[in-house]
């Protein structure tokens, strides 16, 4: 934990792709067992936030502390820290030429160095955690979208890492199999992990998330109880924003 | 295979008669032409040449050729004069196919009643088809090829080992990193094989004194250092033709940079490059024609080595004719093998499988 008694710590972030500023000074923190859902319009920055909280993306301005450490302390050993920080992506990027198993396992053996037979036992336990033990030797092509996602958190799950974070996982699923990727965020949540989900599903925010931020133009311009913000929203751009999604 | 037989018999069934016999009397055009012309010279015999000049402007033969152009003359005509009436797909495509057929047999024809007729006929059939100047040389043949492969099958090894490594160091962001392997690889795709060739064997080779190095040896190692050039740069479009997701999902499970090349990026790259890769042998393999101009030992003469020699002591071209058959039987099959696996690419089923 940092100091603060956060988890996430994210200090004046700023981030410019070439002369765009995409993030214009963020102060966010995280405590432990939060569910914090970002909203807003496309282009609002709430992707690059996420990937900027375990360095996928490298601020261009501004500190990430996670866990009492600097992340973009330039000594930090980066790949350590990151397996402690699930990321599940809009496009899943499973692993192809690897089964579910594989594509589970592989960071299991190769980055925490875990014997064959531990990493097959916490993949299959993974597995039967998001509801797809029989699905272990099926190749992603194999597979459903909502499947794969389904996976795809298993193998973030199995590092067992003390943040989720979820970047519009729903975003590339047909309409039918969002819920069963949703169900298994849900159940995550009452778990007690935390998690960051940058999401356009306007009920599970309001009925998993337990902060609400909305982001425009690399702005953080709304952060409170979710509830409270869909049924009083103080911003003109987030009444805008939530008359065109609700 | 049944499944390809089916379609054709329901493709047979779709045809007309009058297009059947379209179809039949072009296809008959262009055996008769062709293959009726191979077996009666097999069967008049294929050696002296002499023989083969016999037959070939025979009364016979002539005989043949004008058979062959009655019947595609017929074919061509009806089949272009009537596919547009054809009722069914199958039929119109029976009768223009009899029709294109008819045509090669004409064409076929004509060119050898006008080649027979030449005045250097005899000469050039003497030149190119003695296979009786082979016999001495037949046993070196088999050696020959073997040492074309072999020599081929070293030097892409060696390339592929070489251009994994150079496309790694081509695709650091770092200047440093990439600068000599980008300076490498554009020299050698920049100055032709056959100079480094020579810098390397007559240059380097003989002229520092290694006397115990043969030209194989030197030649092998010159190629697979030529090849993985071109193999680097075949991995490194390969390796960026994946999506970005795939070495950001590796970074943020905690590997390294090098890990996620190694248990990711790469055994994908490695499955698209496939087909790049065997083209690149096919060309490789034909680059090994260039060492016979270092002058190999009598043992470690290539397919090239081999007929230029057998041409230097017959004066005859045969041997080179044979060479290049020699060539064919090896790329061939690596030619249609790419084609095979392109198409099983882009159908999604290679991918599936570790």
């Amino acid at each position: 934990m940092n100091q603060d008694g956060s988890l996430v710590r994210l200090e004046n972030i700023h981030k410019c792709f070439g002369d765009n500023l995409v993030l214009k000074g963020i102060d966010l923190a995280v405590k432990p067992e939060q569910v914090v859902v970002v909203i807003g319009p496309s282009g609002s920055g709430k992707s690059t936030l996420l990937r900027t909280i375990n360095l996928l993306e490298e601020p261009t301005q501004g500190r990430v502390w996670f866990n009492g450490t600097n992340l973009t302390d330039i000594r930090t050993d980066l790949n350590k820290m990151r397996t402690q920080i699930g990321l599940v992506f809009q496009s899943f990027n499973l692993f192809p030429h690897k089964t579910a198993m594989g594509n589970i396992t592989v960071a299991l053996r190769k980055v925490l160095k875990l014997s064959d037979g531990e990493a097959r036992e916490r993949a299959l336990e993974q597995l039967e955690h998001v509801g797809l033990r029989e699905k272990a030797d099926a190749y992603p092509s194999q597979l459903s979208g909502g499947q794969q996602q389904r996976v795809a958190i298993a193998r973030a799950l199995a590092m067992r890492p003390k943040l989720m974070l979820f970047d519009e996982v729903t975003s590339a699923l047909d309409p039918e199999l969002v819920k069963e990727v949703l169900d298994t965020m849900k159940r995550l949540a009452d778990e007690g992990m935390t998690m960051v989900v940058v999401t356009h599903e306007m009920g599970f925010a309001r009925e998993v998330g337990t902060r609400l931020l909305f982001m425009d133009d690399g702005k953080v311009l709304e952060d409170g109880q979710p509830k409270s913000i869909f049924s009083n929203p103080t911003d003109e751009r987030t009444k805008e924003f939530l008359s065109h999604v609700l | 295979m049944t499944a390809r037989l089916e379609r054709l018999r329901d493709w047979l069934r779709e045809c007309t008669p009058l297009s059947l016999v379209i179809l039949a009397a072009g296809g008959a055009a262009l055996a008769i032409g062709i293959l009726g012309t191979l077996v009666f010279l097999a069967l008049e015999g294929l050696t002296p040449s002499t023989e083969l000049v016999e037959t070939l402007t025979s009364q016979s033969e002539g005989a043949i050729l004008y058979t062959a152009i009655a019947l595609g003359v017929a074919a061509i005509g009806s089949g272009f004069l009537l596919y547009k009436r054809m009722p069914t797909k199958a039929a119109r495509e029976a009768s223009v196919s009899g029709a294109a057929l008819g045509l090669q047999a004409v064409l076929f024809a004509l060119l050898l009643l006008w080649f027979r007729s030449g005045e250097k006929f005899d000469i050039f059939v003497r030149l190119f088809f003695s296979f009786d100047v082979l016999g001495p040389f037949v046993d070196q043949f088999l050696n020959a090829a073997k040492n074309t492969i072999v020599m081929a099958f070293l030097a892409q090894a060696l390339g592929m080992v070489l251009g994994l490594f150079l496309a790694m160091l081509v695709l650091s962001n770092r200047v440093a990193v990439r600068a000599p392997a980008r300076a490498y690889i554009n020299f050698m795709r920049g100055t032709p094989l056959l100079v480094q060739l020579l810098i390397g064997y007559l240059g380097i080779v003989t002229g520092l004194g290694f006397r115990e190095v043969s030209v194989f040896a030197t030649a092998t190692v010159i190629l697979g250092l030529n090849a993985g050039a071109y193999t680097a740069e075949i991995f490194r479009a390969g390796i960026q033709s994946l999506e970005r997701g795939q070495m950001e999902a590796s970074r943020s499970l905690g590997m390294s940079y090098l890990q996620a090349m190694r248990y990711v990026v790469v055994p994908q790259a490695v499955r698209r490059v496939i087909p790049p890769l065997t083209n690149e042998f096919v060309i490789l393999i034909k680059d090994t024609s260039l060492v016979a101009f270092l002058g190999l030992s009598f043992v470690q003469r290539e397919l090239l080595a081999w007929g230029r020699d057998a041409y230097a002591e017959t004066f005859n071209s045969t041997p080179f004719l044979v060479a290049t058959v020699g060539y064919l039987l090896v790329t061939l099959p690596l030619i249609r093998a790419v084609s095979a696996l392109e198409r099983k690419l882009r159908s999604g089923l290679v991918g599936i499988g570790a």
